[in-house]
């Protein structure tokens, strides 16, 4: 069976339009979304009617949880006070548009999925908003990809996409309670996998093309796929909107942009 | 080094925990450092005085450490100040009756005193911490899966990570090795890398006063990194009244007063 999985959409419409597209040409059986359908782009309703009408099993991801809740999300992961006052406005510009029976639709996408040994989220099985870096500690992500029973974890939020083999891993416990007897166990764990799809609408692997992951239930083969758009259309749009233009510059170099931070020790108050 | 005394769940038991404070003085070697991993107020004693004597210890006593437990929040719910207002979570394990008896048993004052309390110490390679650092409702127990424990070792940052959420009194080594991780990105496979910590631990710290007659805590050595996990037999199995004491391993102490 040959899936497509994709994530952060960011209701950028021509960059969905063209990972569509280039789906059909690979004829998949299946499709999947992480999530973040909306926020940053100009086109949330159309993102969201478009993924209902395909019928698309989606999770929630942390964008369409704020647009659901009203902001009550951590909003530490932004680099500086300065990107949080811009993701705020987009929040405050996304909230205005939406229809209501988007909203509805949103409010109602699970956190995750789960097929056979494939487990779907937006951030991590914890949250929608924790990252599953490259770099996190390979226990760490390993404990992720176990504490949901599957064998291969596809996740989004972070904009860049990659694979991740977790392979051999010993674990040794040793226990001592007062009055018993000590205890000692040792076990391995068979190979895991996080696949990271990347983001369709705003990616930040340092080219503006989309990114999605395709991958084979039966060689397990994975494949990252970046596709080019065109993504002049949509930061034009951005700045008809009346987002902020930085959206569109980042946009056009598929990257993050993060000014220095007004605040280092900025920390959550959640 | 001097040891460190780490308690959790006093619960409003203040005969418990005077007769603890009686055991700590009584030490061979000595206690520089006394922490209380939360839960000191509760449904069956009196919070009040257990608050107050937290924050005015005697002349020549330890200076108490205290952060905040599973109880505190309660708390802070049960008067506005926290994140779920209708305390939910006690509600549902407690009752609507024991909340309203919860509420009572606190001043605001004390809430607010709980409100200034640490989430958790970081000292030398030590998180003391009532739960963890995923949140104070966290559980560790030794029946956990080792993977959970070694995740919460690594987000804690610590070679040691102290807790009272469980009440048991317990060390758990965990060791990871041998893990192989391999990254493929756009830019193409990055070189396998072998991954591996030296062993930590996870520490329960025991119950001062939840089990009548009867408190655990912990006393740890940094200097050597020695844990040692002390049982103190008080009063009898009703009511607060106090008796004696007995500590661990069948040493016998003499009785102790101690005044409410």
């Amino acid at each position: 069976m040959k899936l497509a999985v994709m994530s952060c959409i960011h209701g950028n419409y021509e960059a969905l339009n063209a990972v569509l597209s280039d789906i059909d040409r690979h004829k998949t059986d299946q499709i999947y979304c992480l999530g973040d359908l909306v926020g940053y782009g100009p086109h949330p309703n159309a993102v969201v009617e478009m993924i209902r009408s395909l019928d698309i099993p989606t999770c929630q991801g942390c964008w369409d949880e704020d647009i659901v809740d009203g902001l009550n999300a951590c909003d530490c992961s932004y680099p500086s006070q300065l990107a949080e006052k811009r993701g705020k406005q987009a929040h405050e510009w996304t909230d205005q548009v939406i229809h209501p029976e988007v909203r509805e639709y949103l409010a109602n996408l699970p956190i995750t999925l789960q097929a056979e040994n494939l487990a779907f989220v937006h951030g991590s099985p914890n949250s929608q908003h924790e990252y599953l870096l490259p770099s996190m500690d390979g226990f760490a992500a390993l404990e992720r990809v176990l504490s949901t029973g599957a064998d291969v974890l596809f996740c989004g939020h972070t904009h860049v996409p990659y694979v991740r083999d977790l392979e051999g891993g010993k674990l040794s416990m040793r226990v001592h309670q007062p009055g018993q007897a000590e205890t000692q166990k040792q076990s391995t764990v068979s190979l895991k996998r996080i696949i990271n799809a990347g983001s369709v609408g705003e990616p930040r692997h340092g080219r503006p093309n989309a990114t999605y992951v395709l991958y084979d239930t039966d060689s397990k083969q994975v494949t990252l796929r970046e596709v080019p758009y065109d993504y002049q259309k949509t930061c034009l749009a951005i700045v008809e909107q009346g987002l902020p233009p930085i959206f569109a510059w980042r946009l056009a170099r598929g990257m993050e942009f993060a000014e220095r931070a007004d605040d280092p020790n900025h920390v959550c108050q959640r | 080094m001097e040891q460190w005394a780490i308690l959790s769940g006093i619960e409003g038991n203040l005969v418990a925990y005077e007769a603890l404070l009686d055991d700590i003085r009584r030490q061979r070697d000595s206690v520089a450092e006394l922490y209380v991993l939360g839960d000191v107020v509760g449904l069956k004693g009196d919070n009040r005085a257990v608050v107050q004597r937290l924050q005015s210890p005697r002349t020549g006593e330890l200076e108490p450490q205290v952060c905040i437990g599973w109880w505190e929040e309660q708390c802070f719910n049960l008067y506005l100040l926290g994140g779920l207002p209708d305390a939910p979570e006690l509600i549902a394990q407690e009752g609507a009756d024991t909340a309203q008896h919860l509420f009572e048993s606190v001043s605001r004052e004390s809430v607010e005193w709980m409100r200034s309390l640490h989430f958790g110490f970081h000292e030398l390679d030590c998180l003391l911490i009532h739960g963890s650092t995923v949140g104070y409702a966290d559980e560790l127990t030794p029946d956990m899966p080792a993977i959970q424990l070694c995740d919460r070792l690594i987000r804690a940052d610590a070679k040691n990570l102290f807790c009272g959420r469980s009440g048991l009194a317990f060390e758990c080594w965990i060791e990871p090795s041998d893990l192989c991780s391999t990254i493929v990105t756009l830019e193409g496979t990055q070189a396998p890398k072998e991954q591996g910590r030296s062993p930590r631990r996870v520490v329960g710290v025991g119950n001062v006063g939840r089990i009548l007659g009867q408190a655990t805590y912990t006393l740890y050595n940094p200097a050597n990194n020695h844990i040692t996990f002390k049982t103190v037999k008080y009063g009898k199995a009703k009511g607060f009244a106090l008796q004696g004491s007995q500590s661990q391993h069948g040493h016998e102490s003499p009785d102790i007063r101690a005044s409410r």
